[in-house]
């Protein structure tokens, strides 16, 4: 059976689709029409995912532990136990609430080696879109915060055992944290007497800054160590973000170089949020 | 597969879209990028007996858009555009080879790729990933295309 070519209106009616598509598509550009919306689809998806496995998963779960053998039962207790007596010797922080056996002894002890006097709360990864950390300019990653408490965490800067990983940017009942490398994030850095405005480049683990040497004339290193500079208000100060990777001469007065993170938002399911600065 | 119906489009296609967001993390780092949920709703429609409305494919790509947390209006345009293509071209395919057919859905894949990185990822707007991505689709395509003829019982009804 064949299939007629599409009739003049019918060709009006893609047209007009396709006009719709590009107005809703600058809308969400550059207005970020749609975020509600996604991050309200994104926190249904997120909980009926956690309900789905509570009703299917962990009720086949028990039917299974039940049926075990009680002396398999007794076996695994005592495996348990000894690994619960090793989690205690390694500081591993027994909470009362969901936070249990999450580990922030790390977390601590980079705010104790940093001198950060702000308190900060335990969160928990709960979505990070690893298509697009590794492809697109996008870099964002959605937490839960471990604190009953009503209190807006957006601007809270958030960091894992290794360094800053980025600032929180939506907080209802999850929160969004725009990372260090979402080319949309900009932070001031700082080296010795330099400074800078650092811009995410929208590759994994890499920020780029572009300076003048006009005003910048001392030489730049492979290597050179940047610390956060406190100047915007967010992040603490002297906080060390990462070692230049390379220098890229775009004319005679403008330098582009890239920075290395030393935090890999990766590293760790459980993160910490400073409470704001 | 042929006029597929709509409840059965929606959940391979939010199938498609768990399965592609578990792939193309790993097939990223060797710069191929495979859209499969793009190729499954323009397989569809290629395959259907009856034109596709504009609208249908609009909404199609709306609900893509919200699944994949791409920009609003990204998908719904880039199916439209494809549901047009196909639906002007459908009779032309016949005289194609499979040859041809493959080459036509690499080119779309390679379009839909190049097109929506102008939009999430101008920054680091990537050639190599272009050019990968045609090469892999156009043997992957022939590679699915052949295997109807080694294994007629795979042959999509």
């Amino acid at each position: 059976m064949s299939r007629v070519a599409p009739t003049p209106r019918s060709k009006v009616l893609y047209f007009f689709c396709i006009a719709l598509s590009s107005f809703l598509l600058y809308l969400d550009i550059n207005y970020k029409s749609f975020e509600s919306t996604k991050n309200l689809y994104k926190s249904f998806t997120i909980s009926s995912s956690y309900l789905l496995k509570r009703l299917t998963i962990d009720p086949l779960n028990y039917i299974f532990e039940i049926s075990k053998e009680k002396s398999k039962l007794i076996e695994e207790n005592k495996k348990l136990k000894k690994e619960l007596d090793n989690s205690f010797i390694a500081n591993f922080i027994i909470s009362r609430d969901s936070k249990f056996f999450a580990d922030d002894s790390a977390i601590k002890r980079f705010i104790n080696l940093n001198n950060i006097n702000k308190p900060f709360h335990l969160a928990k990864m709960n979505s990070f879109d690893l298509e697009k950390y590794l492809c697109c300019s996008e870099h964002r990653m959605f937490i839960k915060i471990f604190y009953d408490e009503d209190i807006d965490f957006v601007g809270s800067p958030v960091i894992n055992s290794q360094g800053i990983i980025g600032q929180i940017i939506y907080d209802k009942s999850i929160a969004e944290v725009l990372l260090l490398t979402d080319i949309s994030h900009v932070m001031p850095i700082i080296s010795k007497n330099h400074f800078c405005n650092a811009k995410g480049s929208g590759k994994p683990g890499v920020i780029t800054c572009t300076y003048s040497k006009l005003i910048w004339p001392d030489p730049l290193e492979i290597g050179q160590e940047f610390f956060s500079s406190g100047m915007g208000g967010i992040y603490p100060n002297n906080i060390l973000i990462g070692n230049v990777s390379a220098i890229n001469i775009i004319d005679d007065n403008n330098i582009n170089f890239d920075v290395n993170l030393v935090a890999d938002p990766l590293q760790s399911i459980y993160v910490g949020v400073v409470e704001g600065l | 597969m042929k006029n597929i119906g709509i409840i059965k489009l929606l959940v391979v296609i939010f199938m498609t879209n768990i399965i592609e967001s578990y792939i193309a993390p790993m097939l990223i780092k060797a710069y191929i990028n495979i859209p499969i949920t793009f190729l499954i709703f323009s397989f569809v429609i290629y395959k259907s007996t009856f034109n596709t409305n504009a609208l249908y494919a609009f909404l199609f790509g709306l609900y893509v858009d919200l699944i994949s947390d791409s920009p609003i209006g990204l998908n719904a345009a880039l199916f439209s555009m494809m549901a047009y293509v196909v639906n002007s071209y459908a009779n032309t395919f016949k005289l194609f080879s499979f040859i041809q057919i493959c080459l036509f859905f690499s080119g779309s894949s390679v379009f839909y790729i190049g097109f929506s990185h102008l939009f999430i990822n101008l920054e680091n707007f990537s050639y190599l990933i272009l050019f990968t991505s045609f090469i892999f689709n156009t043997f992957l395509f022939l590679l699915m295309a052949m295997l109807r003829f080694y294994f007629p019982s795979l042959n999509l009804k």
